[in-house]
């Protein structure tokens, strides 16, 4: 059932890879599309089988594969993973969807697409710590020829940098996947190499060993995620990539450092995570208000949004780091509403440029304007932002609202701050919006080509779920509720000293 | 009927969401055929069908018990989020206020907007406006108040928005937007604070709780500061009140709904968290200060101000600011009907100088005069307006004021005495303008000035018909005071504090022979006023200044400082591979010599524990 979210892609690229050069383009697009729609199908109707009852892992698979190295074809899928597959299988059609005829070597450019869906979709649902390692690795070759080939001006820096910080990264989880393997093994005696997920779960290491393995785990994650300050290649890569690419980056493969952060971090180190977790609090607010201060000072519309990126990750680790069922939950919220938002912002902005011919806010003005300008695109910009600003109504708002809720009995300042950090996030989408659809249309320059409804159908689906999710937030909530109660059960956060003083005097 | 229509009271804000999902086709480059005006009609019928609904209801729920219901939206984890709503004679009838103005708000927008593209926007704006704060009343619960309230956040930035073709319009819809998020946020850390303490966020369960509730003082005050940052954001309360100046640059009609009611949105929720705030005596004075500080220094501001509409809307921060004394009072009642006659009266004022602005083509209050004789429908509306504002007898404004200054004379007479005071002030503003607008000479831009068209004149007659009839309701629902137990030096005192406002302000501005423009004695201090206190030059200079500047700086250190260390160890990379690249001599006598010196270095340092050994016993 799993194993074709992995390989029904890979099929499909092959197709696209043997399909005659003549039209390439349209029946490799064609191929692709469909494919992606079978997929998306598919994972809805994994999603209709789902049992949101059950906290443990759902429809698993086994085969065994290496025994000596303790690699094993091990899948599976529980409440955390659920919401990111629905995000990868989702966002993978939008992608398709919208690059649009006239990209250059089609066949490649499609089958690579598909080759990342189905890196993603392995490293979601692998249950074994060295198949993840080898998905999350596979789907960087072609994400770096995606950035390389199909970028802007300075995709090949951009492309090296992504590689370079993620290969990086992915040597950071290998090395500890592999010492908790060893570590796991020789605590129990006689037996064999065993990489499985819930054969490490369940066994206890020492603490002294869990410090130094989760804190290299938190650095190959962060960086993936990514948290200030490893995060230098995102703004890079997002605004090299174009922009279907650029929603594929923010919109799935960071959701993989915060994926890696509940399944492996939080999931195998319980009593470490109870130790460092205040840190991690206020590394979540660092980055929280770092990204969201250094997007204010942005001039390109693309950069500002990937810089938001950062800031938005930030809100799941807050929701991480106290370990409460609720944060985790709204962290999984927040994953899949930055997720949808992203694409949505990428998406619109990949139109403003396209159409309008700059990402420049000194540049852009009045677009919307009903006539000569992109009325559409500027009304669903406009509930972009402030989706992602957090108002109510939209998804945003409540996954960060759960998150803070979560996080704030436990790190009642990082979550304040982390609040005025939703504050910055409306200055810069007030400025992005006031400069790019309000004003005046200079006359001169405002020749732009049709929006196409075929252009605006991606943007319809993206803000249309935001909105849906927001007035009906429980969709996307009830998932992952007894996952993260289960994932969570044993982890104990001590709280910071300041809710203690306030909750002493009611207690007398 | 009236039963049923009670119980599906919930509906009220459905109808004018369904107006508003009904206005999506006139949007622009859908139905171009009909052009954009049937989206007006379509939204006034579904606001009327609101009002009428509610109206019936209100029949139904008069002299009622309150009672909840409540409607689950999201249990997930521990947290439950059940919508509550409060059905009780004061929500229903907030609902009708509302509903009411909404619809004479409306028809005023299909006259003012006769020759504008954009009704489908506008009145979509407008039908969310008044949804938003037909759910704001009637929920009854502080999250969902504050979902509300941000959301009404963004619909005040896109109403103000509304002609964003100009500079001015652009900077004061972001203005607008920031300022009241600023209050709103701060407002969210009050919900998120108050929840570990209270475990509920429902207003009647919060008003229980506090009445037993014994908690750290320090705390309650923080609870009880970020609560009122967020109605002090709303209410357009000092120093939040600048959005407020710059929101009149948005569209007229928009302006009554948002003087009249959306302001009064900040003060219904501050209504409701009273039981909350009255924990803290250090939030009770903060309300005071900043209530009573709004309210002399507004009042003030709208008397220097020469554009019609900013005279007035400083006067909806001063009235808001007494709101704000009257809750500090622990006069909710009070603050309701403050609110209530107010509303009734600002809507009619801003409707009466709507119609002004409307054929003459300037706000300027200096090139106004003589318009008496030729807009006689649109003066009377203003100077009911006016009196059904200020503390006259024998109109709504007097009971409400009269019931506030009563009971504050007995426990804070200062406070009482600077009501009065602001209350004269008012009076002498409202003078001003109808002097400057309706009196004196006609001046060029006031020739030709015909009285406007039924659109516009039909809701202005209308709500002055109901401002004078507010009396006769106080009468019915039996709030007036009765002659024996009242204390007569506070109507005397009020009604003179009126009188000396208009009497003052007739004499300089009803009198031909008094030099136009006027001049305060010292220049620095009308200037003071007049640029509203230089709270925009005090905000770039503090905040908006240092948020850039950080935000540069953080910018500059992520380039050249983070990134610039990872670009350093690339280029120390690739610069040292390059240099080692010539080492590749090809020469034998060469790679031996590195060989040795490397594994030499080796030995040296695997034996190095032993050799320091011996350094030492060689000592």
């Amino acid at each position: 059932m799993l194993s074709t979210l992995i390989w029904l892609p890979v099929i499909g690229a092959a197709i696209i890879g043997v399909l005659p050069q003549e039209k390439a383009a349209r029946n490799a697009r064609n191929v692709a599309l469909i494919v992606a729609s079978i997929i998306f199908f598919w994972t809805l109707f994994v999603l209709s089988k789902f049992s949101i009852s059950n906290p443990g892992f759902q429809f698993t698979e086994y085969l065994p594969w290496i025994e000596t190295l303790g690699l094993s074809y091990h899948l599976g899928i529980d409440g955390i993973s659920l919401p990111l597959v629905v995000l990868n299988s989702l966002l993978i059609w939008i992608v398709i969807f919208s690059s649009g005829d006239k990209i250059a070597r089609p066949k490649l450019y499609y089958s690579l697409i598909l080759l990342v869906s189905s890196g993603l979709a392995g490293s979601f649902l692998a249950q074994n710590l060295l198949l993840f390692v080898l998905f999350y690795e596979i789907e960087l070759i072609p994400l770096y020829l995606l950035i390389a080939i199909w970028g802007g001006l300075k995709r090949e820096y951009a492309a090296i940098k992504f590689l370079l910080y993620t290969a990086v990264s992915g040597i950071l989880i290998l090395a500890a996947f592999l010492a908790l393997g060893w570590l796991a093994g020789s605590t129990i005696k006689g037996s064999t190499l065993n990489f499985d997920y819930e054969t490490i779960k369940s066994t206890i290491l020492p603490f002294s060993w869990q410090i130094p393995l989760l804190i290299t785990l938190l650095i190959g994650f962060g960086i993936k995620t990514p948290l200030v300050p490893f995060h230098t290649w995102l703004p890079d890569a997002y605004v090299e990539a174009s922009p279907p690419i650029a929603i594929l980056l923010g919109g799935v493969l960071a959701k993989l450092g915060t994926y890696g952060l509940v399944r492996f971090c939080l999931g195998l180190f319980p009593d470490a995570w109870g130790t460092v977790a205040p840190s991690l609090a206020i590394w979540a607010t660092a980055s929280v208000v770092y990204g969201a201060l250094t997007a204010i000072a942005q001039k390109d519309i693309k950069r500002m949004v990937a810089y938001s990126s950062i800031g938005h990750m930030g809100y799941v680790l807050l929701g991480l780091a106290p370990a409460t069922p609720l944060g985790t939950v709204g962290a999984v919220a927040q994953m899949f509403s930055h997720g949808v938002i992203l694409a949505a912002l990428f998406y619109l902005v990949g139109v403003v440029e396209e159409k309008v011919g700059t990402r420049e806010l000194d540049v852009l003005n009045g677009l919307m304007n009903p006539i000569r300008g992109l009325p559409f695109i500027s009304a669903f910009l406009v509930a972009a932002g402030m989706a992602s600003a957090g108002i109510p109504g939209l998804v945003g708002f409540i996954a960060e609202f759960v998150v803070f809720q979560g996080a704030y009995a436990t790190f009642p300042i990082p979550t304040l701050i982390c609040v005025v950090g939703t504050m910055l996030t409306g200055v810069y989408f007030v400025i992005l919006l006031n400069r790019t659809c309000f004003g005046k249309l200079d006359n001169s320059t405002a020749y732009y080509p049709k929006v196409l409804w075929s252009e605006r159908v991606p943007a319809l689906i993206l803000v249309g779920l935001t909105f849906f999710l927001g007035v009906q937030p429980s969709w996307l909530m009830r998932w992952s509720e007894q996952s993260s109660t289960a994932l969570v059960a044993s982890v104990q956060v001590h709280p910071e000293q300041q809710i203690a003083k306030v909750i002493e005097p009611l207690e007398k | 009927m009236s039963e049923f229509l009670l119980q599906t009271i919930w509906m009220v804000p459905l109808y004018p969401l369904a107006g508003m999902i009904l206005t999506i086709p006139w949007s622009p480059g859908m139905i171009r055929r009909t052009g954009p005006r049937p989206s007006g009609y379509v939204n006034l019928i579904t606001t009327f069908f609101a009002f009428l609904h509610g109206l019936f209801a209100l029949t139904a729920i008069w002299n009622q018990a309150p009672y909840q219901i409540f409607i689950p939206w999201l249990q997930v984890a521990n947290l439950d989020l059940t919508l509550p709503l409060e059905i009780s004679t004061v929500t229903v009838g907030a609902t009708v206020v509302i509903t009411g103005l909404n619809v004479l708000a409306q028809i005023f927008a299909v006259g003012y907007l006769e020759m504008d593209w954009g009704w489908a926007r506008l009145f979509a704006l407008m039908a969310f406006f008044e949804a938003g704060m037909c759910s704001l009343v009637l929920c009854n619960s502080l999250f969902f108040s504050y979902a509300i309230l941000e959301l009404l956040t963004l619909g005040t930035y896109l109403l103000v928005g509304f002609w964003f073709n100009q500079s001015l319009v652009v900077t004061g819809a972001r203005d607008a937007f920031l300022t009241k998020r600023v209050g709103d946020l701060f407002l969210l850390m009050g919900v998120l604070g108050l929840y570990p303490i209270t475990q509920t966020w429902n207003f009647t369960d919060l008003a229980e709780w506090a009445s037993t509730a014994q908690i750290d003082p320090k705390l309650a005050a923080l609870l009880g500061l970020a609560l009122i940052a967020g109605p002090l954001g709303k209410c357009a309360q000092f120093p939040f009140h600048l959005w407020l100046d710059e929101a009149m640059e948005g569209p007229l009609p928009a302006s009554i709904l948002r003087n009249a009611v959306v302001v009064a949105t900040g003060a219904w929720v501050l209504v409701k968290i009273q039981p909350v705030l009255s924990l803290s005596p250090v939030s009770e004075s903060a309300m005071f200060i900043v209530g009573g500080a709004t309210a002399i220094g507004a009042s003030l501001i709208s008397v220097a101000q020469i554009d019609i509409k900013r005279a007035l809307s400083y006067l909806v921060s001063a009235y808001m600011g007494i709101v704000f004394i009257a809750v500090a009072a622990e006069q909710t009642q009070t603050a309701l009907l403050l609110t209530f006659t107010y509303s009734l009266s600002m809507a009619l004022l801003v409707m009466g100088i709507g119609g002004v602005v409307w054929n003459n083509t300037t706000q300027d209050l200096t090139q106004y005069g003589g318009l008496w004789s030729r807009r006689p429908v649109s003066a009377f509306a203003f100077i009911i307006g006016g009196m059904g504002l200020i503390a006259l007898p024998p109109l709504g404004g007097f009971w409400s004021m009269q019931k506030l200054v009563e009971q504050l004379w007995i426990s804070n007479p200062s406070i009482a005495v600077l009501v009065l005071i602001v209350n004269g002030i008012v009076a002498f503003s409202l003078t001003r303008t109808f002097g400057l607008v309706f009196a004196g000479q006609v001046k060029p831009m006031t020739y030709r000035s015909p009285e406007i068209h039924w659109p516009m004149a039909l809701p202005m007659m209308f709500l002055s018909g109901l401002n004078l009839h507010v009396p006769l309701l106080f009468l019915q629902w039996q709030l007036l005071p009765s002659l024996e137990t009242v204390n007569l030096t506070v109507p005397l005192s009020l009604a003179v504090s009126s009188l000396v406002g208009f009497a003052l302000s007739g004499v300089i501005y009803l009198n031909n022979n008094w030099q136009k423009p006027v001049q305060l004695g010292w220049k620095p201090l009308q200037d003071f006023f007049a640029y509203d206190l230089y709270t925009p030059t005090l905000y770039k200079v503090s905040i908006v200044f240092v948020v850039d500047l950080i935000s540069r700086v953080m910018y500059a250190i992520d380039r050249y400082l983070v990134d610039g260390l990872v670009n350093l160890t690339g280029i120390v990379t690739v610069f040292s591979g390059q240099t080692l690249k010539y080492n590749v001599s090809g020469k034998g006598q060469f790679y031996i010599l590195s060989i040795l010196l490397g594994i030499s270095f080796l030995v040296i340092l695997v034996s190095w524990p032993f050799l320091s050994q011996l350094l030492i016993v060689s000592k």
